[in-house]
């Protein structure tokens, strides 16, 4: 039904499998990656090496999970990052004065969640386009962020928490890949086959119809934003789990590791076409590539250079894409 | 012996599937109102659309003050002298009226000295140019207001004015009165005529019989494409004009069934709107089909969205089965069984890059899915399949993208999803519009059977062999209030004109 | 009712500023001729900025590579300089790295139909990326050549500084050129209707190419008046500056869906973020506070362009007229 490329005239039945196509593309893209890091440092070979590429997907997994939803509707989220620093801020501002680490949980997540609110009340209320709203809101919660917690970092968390992050299962895999599974699964089933995940993509191609076939686009639209609050929230809590320590620093590279992995998963930035399995390798890429990267001692501004490319390059090509599509006419008449 | 300046003669253009003009030939003299008269979709349109340069003739030849012209594109017609004045008008609402009017053709003045060889933008000339023109229509304007500030007579004088800064010498006008009230209709009358004083020729598209006799030197009717009769507006009288207009033989079939009319489901009280609909009432039985007739403008879409909820009235009731009921929005009037399909399909019926079952099942989605808005595909799949067998749409599978199929065909899932929601009374609003002639019976003959079901049913249509072969009753409209109703045993094409012109 | 050639907005802004610094000198000690010079010192690169991210706005576009393109200007420009190559060389080398990379994000976002918020936004992070990879030293310019810093130091009169003249000059400058010049209006008509500016026969695309090549020669001078008051250059000083510019456009009454707006507005805003934000840090906040002010004003300038307050004046004018005798 999203299908990206078509090229043979036994059109639409084909249309899930050209999207199965591509996504199929991409894992071998992500064995490739795996192979050539191996090579270069066979160590990267090891098993426990290679499952610890997914000890930072889960932050940006799930956070990409909810983006998967909001660029399909043809909007944009800039202020992830953001809102995962505040809700960091809030947490280590929470424990350090009240020293309940559930109070500090509970007061993180609020904090996210009303970022997502506040973004979405502004993006689905007034006319405001998401680009601009999140432009500026993410501006917002940095200062915010700043605010809180002045110019200190908050370290020294029980060592309690620090085992929601690092604890391995099976002693090899870390416990966040399986965070990330668990939301991969509930958020692809809503997607693929769910009534929302429907409604997401008839808002990205054409939100007047959707009204005027009575769906509550304004709502959707709300919830969805505030979703992605929350899902940074919890984000900021495994973050804050792997490393330990709260900074004023968090947000900036994280937006274009979420974005990126979204649209090289197969979401289009246009909204109305997208694949949640596509987010999930895509994430799994990015992964692979940043341990990749600090095996073969490449910084994080090589990492962050890469992605940059990556990102552009992938956005012309499924730009390209859809202007071929446009121009091949007619098949059935 | 009057001077020609524009001839078109022996035009076809096809577009596939339609025949818009037919060996269609007409002149233009130099100094004159010559109106162009003619139904909806008669080809008036195309014509004014081959002068300007948006399409190309198949064949034939236009010819510019006796030489050959080839228009390639809107900017062109400007260049040589033919400007078209849009009913959507093509301004920019946050500049002002002198920007607007010389966007792209600026006057410039070169720089001194060295930089001789740049200019700048003469301000001092535009404003003097714009003065000039805007003194030769008669009007005194700011020119440093903004265009979005304007109401839509006074835009549309903008728009006069930058035909007029080309030097155009020929203007055409496409129903420059569809929005306007009657004072500014007469301000217009006066500017035109003070453009003819000046030389300038007129092509003025219109089917507003009354205005014709007002403004126009000569008329030109057609009637599908071909070029029917011209003749001197002193010499030829409205029921002339109205007999040309029609002068076709009823030789379609149309699948309309005698059934039995049942009691009345739904009626409108006093519907106002301002400015747009006057008061205008209407009932509708049980499995009976009210053709709505009347010219564009008139107001029937307007007067439909009102029925629906997708506009809401300034006063006015609508009852259903006898109850008064609140129609704040379009759920509303889904709740009430009230549906409304539109002939615009991307505004209103379908996501076209969607499949056709996503179409026809998206505002049952509440209803389909279960547990997490988890679909329920069996049941999906049941139910477009039912709709594509009953309504003959013809594509491979429930699962090909809308955008691929035939006008014709998308219409029908465009019905299809309409009647998915199972209502009771529907509103078509052209539904056979841009259609071609195979699916075109098939949905009248879903439309009977809809009928047959005991669905009740309201139908606009431009289409007059349409109307009067579908529905039980016509109600004419025109400027927005209803004109008269004539019952199925009355109807004759000529009557319905007469009451919409 | 004929409007001011300058329209009552400026003309607001324009008191605003006005009330500010005096405010300001009233209270603190900004009113001093240290203060005022510092000031003007300052606001000049932002100025220039501002009116060059304004220019990218007329037309629906963004730029949030600016911050960074700056940066590599500064940081090219020293280079050359501290290479011993005389002011015109230094000065054209800092201008053309300008318009190379702001005209790149310009082609990749006409000749592929990217919208440029996605272009700049991943561009911004290849330019980042680059120069702490591949410069020396991570790109630290020190001790910067006294041709270079020369720019920075010298007045006017002993008083103005050469950079605010400059940036004068340079806003002078533009507002003439969009006002008088058939690509100004160009800006507006692509930005404001599309379909119509080719009706008009403009061509959307070659304005945009064009457009980002301006952007990149005013933030080439932006960045080089901002690094000569330096001492030393990293092309991240400015990573995030151009929140500030679209801070200053809107405050200015430049329209983010574009199609409207005036240069001299987007001058004033810059001038009244600058003004405010000091403002701020006499009042005590630190000036991580920029950000969320930023933000702030971001989003109220926006509603108020957005928002159709016909309605609601409407409503008001009901409420508040006489009520007629029945």
């Amino acid at each position: 039904m999203n299908g990206t490329t078509t090229t043979d005239s036994t059109q639409s039945r084909s249309v899930p499998r050209i999207k199965f196509t591509y996504q199929a593309a991409l894992g071998l893209l992500l064995i490739a990656l795996i192979v050539l890091f191996g090579i270069l440092q066979p160590v990267f070979f090891h098993l426990n090496v290679l499952f610890d590429t997914t000890s930072i997907v889960g932050e940006i997994g799930i956070m990409a999970l909810a983006m998967t939803f909001i660029i399909t509707t043809g909007g944009i989220d800039l202020s992830v990052g953001y809102i995962l620093q505040l809700s960091a801020i809030v947490f280590g501002a929470v424990l350090k004065s009240s020293g309940s680490l559930a109070l500090a949980i509970v007061f993180s997540l609020a904090a996210g969640t009303a970022c997502g609110f506040i973004n979405g009340i502004i993006i689905s209320k007034t006319k405001i386009p998401p680009l601009v709203t999140t432009l500026a809101t993410m501006n917002l919660f940095r200062g915010v962020s700043f605010i809180i917690a002045g110019t200190s970092s908050y370290a020294g968390f029980p060592a309690g928490f620090k085992l929601i992050s690092t604890y391995l299962v099976f002693n090899a895999i870390p416990v966040q890949f399986f965070y990330f599974i668990f939301l991969f699964v509930f958020f692809n089933l809503v997607y693929s086959r769910g009534s929302l995940g429907r409604s997401l993509k008839g808002i990205g191609f054409n939100e007047g119809v959707l009204i005027f076939s009575g769906i509550r686009t304004k709502r959707i639209l709300l919830l969805i934003y505030t979703l992605c609050g929350l899902m940074c929230a919890i984000a900021a809590l495994i973050y804050l789990g792997r490393l330990s320590a709260a900074k004023t620093s968090m947000g900036n590279d994280l937006n274009l590791q979420v974005i990126t992995a979204v649209v090289l998963g197969g979401t289009s930035i246009m909204g109305g076409v997208g694949s949640m399995v596509g987010t999930f390798i895509g994430v799994l890429i990015i992964g692979v590539l940043r341990k990749g990267f600090t095996l073969v001692n490449f910084s994080g501004n090589i990492f962050n250079f890469t992605l940059g490319l990556m990102l552009i390059v992938a956005l012309i090509v499924f730009a390209v894409i859809e202007e071929r599509k446009k121009t091949s006419g007619r098949i059935l008449k | 012996m009057p001077e020609v300046v524009l001839q078109m003669e022996g035009i076809n253009k096809t577009f596939p599937g339609v025949r818009a003009l037919s060996n269609m030939s007409i002149d233009l003299r130099r100094g004159e109102v010559h109106a162009v008269c003619g139904e909806n979709g008669a080809g008036k349109s195309t014509l004014m659309k081959l002068i300007t340069g948006v399409y190309q003739p198949d064949s034939g030849e236009i010819r510019l003050n006796g030489q050959p012209l080839k228009v390639h594109n809107p900017n062109d017609a400007y260049a040589k002298g033919i400007a078209i004045i849009f009913q959507e008008t093509s301004l920019f609402p946050d500049l002002t009226i002198l920007e607007n009017i010389f966007m792209g053709h600026e006057l410039r003045r070169p720089l001194a000295g060295i930089v001789r060889f740049l200019s700048f933008l003469d301000y001092p000339a535009m404003r003097k140019k714009a003065g000039e023109i805007f003194g030769r229509l008669g009007m005194e304007i700011d020119l440093d207001a903004r265009v979005s500030q304007l109401s839509v007579a006074s835009r549309q004088m903008v728009e006069i004015a930058k035909a007029l800064s080309f030097d155009s010498s020929i203007l055409i006008l496409d129903e420059p009165t569809a929005a306007l009230t009657s004072r500014e209709v007469d301000t217009l009358f006066e500017t035109i005529k003070k453009l003819r004083t000046h030389g300038v020729s007129m092509l003025y598209i219109s089917h507003r019989l009354d205005e014709i006799f007002q403004i126009a030197d000569r008329v030109t009717v057609i009637r599908d494409g071909e070029h029917v009769q011209t003749g001197d507006v002193s010499r030829v009288t409205r029921d002339q004009l109205v007999a040309w207009m029609v002068g076709r033989t009823l030789d379609n079939l149309y699948p309309k069934e005698d059934i039995e009319i049942g009691e009345v489901v739904f009626e409108a009280r006093n519907m106002r709107q301002e400015g747009v609909i006057n008061g205008v009432s209407l009932t509708l039985r049980r499995g009976e089909i009210l053709g709505i007739s009347g010219l564009a403008g008139a107001g029937r879409t307007e007067l439909a969205l009102l029925l629906c909820g997708l506009a809401r009235p300034d006063s006015g009731e609508i009852l259903v089965d006898g109850t008064r009921v609140a129609i704040r929005n379009y759920q509303d009037a889904m709740e009430r069984g009230i549906c409304y399909i539109s002939e615009d399909r991307q505004k209103y019926g379908l996501v076209v890059p969607m499949t056709i079952s996503e179409n026809i099942t998206m505002p049952l989605l509440a209803r389909l899915s279960g547990f997490l808005g988890i679909i329920n595909s069996s049941k999906e799949r049941e139910i477009s399949a039912t709709y594509i067998d009953n309504l003959a749409i013809k594509t491979p599978g429930a699962d090909f993208v809308v955008n691929n199929l035939s006008g014709g065909n998308q219409q029908k899932v465009s019905v299809a999803k309409a009647l998915a929601t199972e209502p009771r009374i529907l509103i078509l609003d052209e539904p056979t519009r841009g259609v071609d002639v195979g699916a075109k019976s098939e949905i009248h003959r879903i439309i009977s059977s809809l009928a047959r079901a005991g669905k009740s049913i309201i139908m606009i249509s431009s289409d007059l062999p349409e109307i009067m072969g579908m529905s039980d009753r016509v109600m004419v409209m025109k400027n927005g209030a209803r004109q008269g109703e004539l019952p199925r045993s009355a109807l004759s094409q000529e009557k319905i004109l007469h009451m919409a012109l | 009712m004929a409007k001011k050639r300058v329209t009552s907005r400026e003309f607001m802004l324009g008191a605003l500023v006005l009330a500010f610094i005096v405010f300001l000198s009233l209270t603190t000690g900004f009113g001093s001729t240290s203060g005022i010079f510092s000031m003007m010192l300052d606001v000049s690169p932002t100025i220039v900025g501002a009116i060059a991210m304004s220019l990218i706005i007329f037309t629906g576009n963004i730029d949030i590579s600016a911050g960074t393109i700056m940066g590599f200007v500064g940081f090219v420009a020293a280079v050359f300089a501290k290479a011993g190559y005389p002011f015109y060389v230094f000065v054209s080398a800092g201008v053309l790295t300008g318009m190379l990379l702001a005209g790149l994000n310009g082609w990749i976002s006409v000749t592929f139909k990217v919208p440029s918020i996605v272009v700049t936004l991943a561009m911004n992070m290849v330019h980042i990326g680059f120069y702490v990879t591949f410069l020396p030293n991570a790109g630290w310019v020190l001790n910067l050549s006294d041709s270079f810093t020369f720019l920075g130091q010298g007045r006017f009169f002993g008083i103005v500084p050469f950079i605010f003249v400059i940036a004068i000059a340079v806003a002078a400058l533009c507002i003439w050129i969009v006002k008088y010049t058939k690509f100004g209006k160009a800006l507006y008509a692509v930005g404001g209707n599309r379909q119509a500016a080719i009706y008009a026969g403009i061509s959307p695309d070659r304005t945009v190419l064009t457009v980002y090549l301006v952007e990149g020669l005013l933030l080439g001078i932006a960045g080089i008046l901002k690094a000569t008051t330096a001492n030393r250059l990293m092309p991240s000083v400015f990573q995030g500056r151009e929140m500030i510019f679209i801070a200053a456009a809107v405050v200015g009454g430049v329209n983010i869906m574009g199609g409207s707006g005036k240069v001299l507005g987007a001058v004033f805003g810059a001038v009244l973020v600058y003004l405010l934000s000091i403002t701020m840090i006499y009042l005590g906040f630190q000036d991580y506070f920029q950000f969320a002010l930023q933000g702030i004003i971001i989003l109220i300038a926006v509603f108020i362009t957005v928002t159709d307050f016909a309605p609601l004046r409407k409503r008001l004018k009901k409420a508040f007229a006489p009520k007629k005798a029945t």
